[in-house]
């Protein structure tokens, strides 16, 4: 890993370090507690009736059988919901059970509550729902013409005023296709439901946003938000996926009308329809620039299938929008986005939302443009590349670093790797000896992406951090305590290094995150280091202040080791003495600096708080005969600000990058006329260990001097520039258009 | 999805397990289970009783006809693939093990059972579909579905599902003998006549009775077979069915011509696939890539096709004819 | 040999479908616990041993999560019927770590980070120790490729590949 600037003297622990995770030596022994592992006494099993067509009207739903079988405690449908019938992040639309009808395959239409999973199950297959079967709408442009909009996002720039005549010398117009992906987290949808005595519920749930799952939660059952108290169980895996509700409200229900306590786990199959998707989209591009390659304008109409209800695809279409004409100035740009509702299951928040789509499309386009005027890619793309100063198509100012440039030339100046060697696993088809070299054509290819930081639109986004500084056991310690989700990228760890930094505490603890505490957002957007991470960081600040004072001369003084230090080193006071059975705590609700809304005419708008950049080289070799292909390597560099955890900021890098590389070549969810034909791992298929090529990492840190720390989000880029990177590696090596992922052996080799 | 409520039986010997299945019309062997449980709990197979093979004595590799090789039924994937008579007289057929599935189900699939093992179709397992395989005459989703990965060779207007074993083709070109033994007695099967084509009853895939147990596979010597190979190409690098696999074994004579030839392919027929139309065009012709394509053509020239999946047959071809000539190289 | 649901089970050798008396033996401990035959051995240990350390990700042989060893062997636990275990010693990963000290692979897997969310890295331990037993870790391709099976979507695989192979090279070197 390299790193361009000198990180600030180190706290053992403390940020910038590669602090091990708290939670690491549960997981690694099997005893850290998800959200499936949960149980209590007398608890039941929930299960969930759901609508095998895509759109029907509702006729009648009989549930006698169901109730009749011993075991069976409480069948519910939509009449039985006492509070709001419909949910929603934002657009509350998505019925809790169907109602009079339903829009989608695998919606819900009823749950059960029993005292054994299994006869949930059977009391769920008695229950007889009488369907009037309609046509689905299921394409995307067909519910454009119906007037399905979920939103419209246009972006309009114009060099020069009124200008809207777009001319170039150089002209490159492409259409492309972005399949559906699936988050696939390995541990499906589940929770405990237990129910109070106030009349109100616990639930123990995996999820991304604790507080946003409360206020949904509690508008459905009816209860007010303080009677829905949420705890975070272990969670395996979210990528998005875990935004929107899935079982919350339902297992609550049944916990409310039985009494006892509900447990909901989906299988893999019902998680397929358990979560929304990534939105499949239909990209068409048009880019004209001058002959020496430098952009004039960007023309681009962009689809995304929402699906059957709203969820995020607002949001999503604004992304897709605002970024879609990538890290780059362009002088003109007429950017029209558009989300739909069909009846293929609802998509919404997948790590990259809305960036991956449009990124696979420009990427595509700069390398085409690139070939039209004689130029290398990353040269093409070095001549357009954004900086600091540059200005969005939105009309925002990029006013931290955005080195587009370096980080593309630090791909571009890795050395390439070797040629296969003889050894059979090297080539593509790998152990399977499809080829010892046959056919096998190696290809180079680059993409960079941009992305946008924490929540963006004006919506008011923050997060709340308690922290306590105590004597515990004859030392300090400091208790963390924030709603922030823990879903694998290691923000407990990062909290914890955060603590130890302000405070100069070593022993620091992470609560378990709850509803007890403020919200601290969603863990998506890349936001959670930045928000709760500025959120604790504060909370600390203001516990230090508190700590100090009652020293006085608190700007000169500095907590080190347990101590309270003077500027010159010497020790004032140690925190022990200092504390004595005091407890001190701070809780701060942090926010960043304000965004603001999109015109909905022209798009223009100071909309994101924080622009993040990723490039990729990827390379190749391509069984050019018979169309498989082996990523031989791919490089990644990303500015991250400042590595808080340079481990974990690898990791992140490399596990984004390898779902983009799934989503290049492997991963899509097939939709045939509103049904899922591919709801098994037998069928929709995931990288393997084996299809992870060597990754080379470049970390830059060029601190953003409106963040903490200077970070910058991680999760997300890393998994927007990969696909378009690996496709234009197989593009280098076969000479195919290849204008839709997943690329499949017949796209490469008929 | 949970399975149905089943009885449960152990078998201490192989009469005992005959005789157990035999007398129960709703019964069923169980072996590696890595079919079976899944399938059970897809509510595709529904058998009321499950008889546990698993302790037969059945997991022996011997020696039989100066130099061939009897499996036991209940011989685990993996250990087959790594004997060291099987590695050395078929390695083709050691590396088509290897290469199927994962090592932790190659440890619990038996070669009996990889026999029998179901179709990948998702129409077939999904429960729901019209399916003749599952539901004889409901008809067949696959054929105007999703059938990107389905059969374009042995299909019939009933079923155009897919084999999906990787070993099974070896054992075609091998010509091995399928061993049982039945309420009936003993029996012995030639393996190209255990796999039975869908034609009009796509739910009969082998000729066993109810209650006959395959106990053992043999291997013929092969002298050929020593320099077997068996390619895979998936969409996967691993853990994945192959799009098409190719066994081969060949000699060639000093004049450069075919002298002795086994083909066989997998992932594009409706059982393992032997390619006698592509031997018998090569054999005693020059081993030239132009008769390797020749004798590919042959293979395929009664492939049927859809849209999706048609090219299959380039792909095949294209296999046939770059494993002939790496063999020949 | 007669078949009949009315004859009692100690005469026919039938068990089920209702629970009948299970021993299982597992961690080197032995346990008596009654289940219906078409309980899976996953399914037992977590809900009926309160072993939920094994995890199910799929249930149907897809993804690994549910590794367990069987004899020392790696099976996957969600297509193995706990009856067929009986007089099988099972190992899972509540078993791996002896007198509180961590396995050197569970200690691998925290030094390089192998994991995000964790929710595989039960499967792959229990995968991982159970390959460089096996003897087929000589090369970062035999590792991955005897890895396959064991699904993880955080994609920590780099990192996997890591802890694995220092594990290797210090049992290499004694």
């Amino acid at each position: 890993m390299t790193v361009s600037t000198v990180a600030p003297a180190t706290v053992e622990g403390g940020v910038g370090t590669s602090a091990r995770r708290p939670d690491g030596i549960l997981k690694v022994a099997g005893e850290f507690a998800y959200s499936s592992d949960l149980w209590a006494d007398e608890m039941l099993w929930g299960a969930t009736v759901r609508s095998p067509h895509p759109s029907a009207e509702i006729r009648a739903i009989d549930i006698t059988a169901a109730v009749a079988l011993p075991g069976v405690y409480a069948v519910l449908t939509a009449a039985d919901v006492p509070g709001a019938r419909h949910y929603g992040l934002e657009v509350v639309d998505q019925p809790v059970l169907a109602i009079d009808e339903v829009r989608y395959e695998g919606e819900p239409v009823a749950i059960v509550a029993a005292d054994h999973p299994e006869t949930a199950r059977r009391a769920a297959a008695r229950i007889t729902v009488e369907y009037a079967v309609r046509a689905p709408v299921t394409d995307p442009e067909d519910a454009l013409s119906r007037g399905d909009l979920v939103r419209h996002v246009p972006v309009r720039r114009f060099a020069s005023a009124g200008g809207t005549a777009l001319t170039a010398d150089v002209v490159v117009t492409g259409t492309y296709e972005v399949g559906m992906q699936d988050q696939a987290f390995l541990g499906p949808e589940s929770g405990l439901a237990v129910p109070a005595e106030d009349g109100g519920i616990d639930l123990f749930v995996a999820t991304q946003w604790l507080h946003v799952d409360q206020k949904q939660v509690a508008a459905c059952l009816g209860l007010p938000a303080e009677k829905v108290r949420l705890s975070l169980a272990g969670v395996g895996g979210a990528f998005g996926a875990r935004e929107d509700l899935s079982m919350q409200v339902h297992a609550s229900l049944l916990a409310l009308h039985t009494g006892k306590p509900v447990k909901m786990v989906y299988g893999r199959e019902e998680s397929f329809f358990g979560h929304v998707h990534r939105h499949p989209a239909r990209l068409s591009y048009e880019h004209g620039a001058t002959r020496d390659g430098k952009l004039l304008y960007v023309k681009a109409r962009i689809v995304l299938d929402g699906g059957a209800y709203t969820s995020s695809t607002p949001a999503v279409v604004a992304n897709a929008a605002t970024l879609g004409v990538g890290p780059y100035d362009v002088p003109t740009v007429v950017v029209e986005a558009y989300g739909v509702y069909t009846n293929n299951p609802p998509c919404g928040a997948m790590r990259g939302f809305g960036a991956v789509q449009a990124c696979f499309a420009y990427e595509s386009q700069m390398d085409k443009l690139a070939a039209e005027v004689g130029l290398d890619p990353v040269e093409l793309r070095r001549r357009n590349a954004m900086t600091t100063g540059s200005v969005m198509p939105t009309g925002q100012l990029v006013h931290g670093p955005a080195p587009v440039a370096d980080l593309l030339a630090l791909v571009r100046d890795r050395p390439l790797p070797p040629a296969a060697t003889g050894d059979p696993r090297e080539r593509p088809g790998g152990v399977a000896n499809t080829t010892r070299g046959e056919g096998v054509v190696r290809g180079v290819g680059y993409a960079i992406g941009i992305k946008n930081v924490c929540f963006s639109e004006g919506f008011d986004d923050f997060a709340t951090a308690r922290v306590r500084l105590s004597v515990v056991g004859g030392e300090p310690a400091v208790l963390v305590h924030t709603a922030a989700a823990e879903v694998g990228q290691g923000l407990v760890t990062v909290q914890a290094q955060i603590a130890r930094t302000e405070l100069g505490v070593t022993k620091v603890t992470v609560a378990t995150a709850d509803t007890s505490v403020g919200s601290a957002g969603s863990s998506s957007a890349s936001r959670q280091t930045y928000m709760t991470g500025g959120a604790v960081r504060a909370a600390c600040q203001a516990v230090k202040a508190t700590v100090l004072a009652r020293v006085g001369r608190a700007g000169e003084l500095a907590l080190v080791d347990g101590k309270v230090v003077a500027s010159d080193g010497a020790v004032v006071a140690s925190l022990v003495d200092l504390l004595g059975n005091d407890v001190v705590e701070e809780t701060v609700e942090w926010r960043h600096k304000p965004t603001r809304p999109l015109d909905p005419v022209t798009g223009q708008g100071d909309a994101h708080v924080q622009y993040a950049f990723a490039a990729h080289r990827a390379v190749v070799d391509v069984d050019t005969e018979l169309g498989l292909v082996r990523v031989v390597e791919i490089a990644t560099a990303q500015d991250v600000g400042k590595a808080v955890n340079p481990q974990a900021v690898v990791g992140q890098i490399q596990g984004g990058t390898a779902q983009g590389l799934g989503l290049a070549v492997m991963e899509e969810v097939q939709v045939v006329d509103g049904v899922i034909r591919n709801p098994s791992f037998t069928d929709y298929l995931i990288p393997t260990i084996l299809d992870m090529p060597p990754m080379a990492v470049d970390v830059l840190e060029m601190g953003d001097p409106d963040a903490p720390y200077g970070l910058r989000g991680v999760g997300e880029p890393p998994t927007i520039s990969s696909t378009p990177a690996v496709v234009a590696a197989i593009r280098a090596a076969t000479g195919r258009p290849l204008t839709r992922v997943p690329v499949r052996p017949e796209h490469i080799a008929l | 999805m949970t399975m149905r409520p089943i009885t449960f039986f152990r078998a201490g010997s192989i009469d005992e397990a005959v005789a157990a299945v035999s007398s129960h019309p709703d019964s069923a062997f169980l072996a590696g289970g890595t079919t079976e449980i899944d399938l059970l709990r897809l509510n595709v197979v529904q058998p009321t009783l499950l008889v546990d093979v698993n302790d037969l004595p059945l997991t022996y590799l011997e020696d039989v006809d100066d130099g061939g090789v009897r499996i036991g039924a209940m011989a685990r994937m993996s250990d087959v693939a790594r004997a060291p008579r099987i590695v050395e007289r078929y390695p083709g057929m050691s590396q088509a093990l290897l290469l199927g599935a994962s090592e932790q189900l190659r440890n619990m699939a038996s070669m009996g059972g990889n026999m029998c093992q179901r179709t990948r179709c998702s129409y077939f397992r999904d429960g729901q579909s019209p399916c003749n395989k599952r539901e004889p005459g409901s008809g067949c989703s696959a054929l105007t579905g999703i059938n990107r990965g389905h059969a374009v060779l042995g299909t019939s207007e009933q079923c155009i599902a897919t084999h999906p074993s990787d070993v099974a083709v070896a054992l075609v070109a091998l010509d091995a003998m399928i061993r049982t033994i039945g309420p009936d007695g003993t029996n012995a099967i030639p393996i190209e006549r255990f796999f039975l084509r869908p034609a009009d009853t796509p739910s009969i895939e082998h000729p066993l009775a109810h209650g006959e147990l395959i106990v053992a596979i043999d291997v013929p010597a092969l002298p050929v077979a020593r320099t077997s190979r068996y390619v895979k190409h998936r969409d996967r690098a691993s853990y994945e069915f192959a799009l098409v696999s190719v066994f081969s074994a060949m000699r060639v004579d000093d004049a450069g011509n075919v002298a002795e030839l086994r083909l066989a392919l997998g992932g594009v027929g409706t059982v393992p696939w032997r390619a006698h139309r592509a031997e018998e065009a090569l054999i005693g012709r020059p081993a030239t890539p132009e008769n390797f394509a020749a004798a590919a053509d042959a293979e395929f020239a009664d492939a049927r096709t859809t849209p999706m999946n048609e090219f299959m047959v380039t792909f095949a071809k294209r296999a046939i004819v770059r494993e002939l000539s790496e063999v020949t190289s | 040999m007669a078949i009949n649901q009315s004859t009692a089970p100690a005469e026919t050798g039938l068990r089920g479908p209702r629970g009948e008396p299970v021993t299982l033996d597992v961690n080197g401990a032995t346990y008596a616990i009654e289940l219906e035959p078409r309980v899976s051995l996953l399914d037992a240990l977590r809900d009926h041993l309160d072993m939920t350390g094994t995890k199910k990700g799929c249930d149907q042989g897809t993804c690994g999560a549910c590794t367990v060893w069987m004899d020392g062997r790696r099976v996957l636990s969600c297509l193995t019927l706990a009856y067929s275990c009986e007089g099988h010693q099972i190992a899972t990963i509540e078993g791996i770590a002896q007198d509180g000290e961590l396995h050197p692979m569970q200690q691998a897997f925290i030094d390089h980070d192998a994991f995000q969310c964790g929710y595989c890295t039960p499967g792959q331990i229990m995968s991982a120790i159970a390959l460089l037993r096996e003897g087929n870790a000589t090369t970062d391709a035999d590792i991955a490729e005897h890895m396959s099976g064991n699904i993880c979507r955080c994609q920590a695989y780099p990192n996997i590949h890591a802890a694995i192979r220092e594990v290797r090279d210090a049992d290499d070197g004694g």
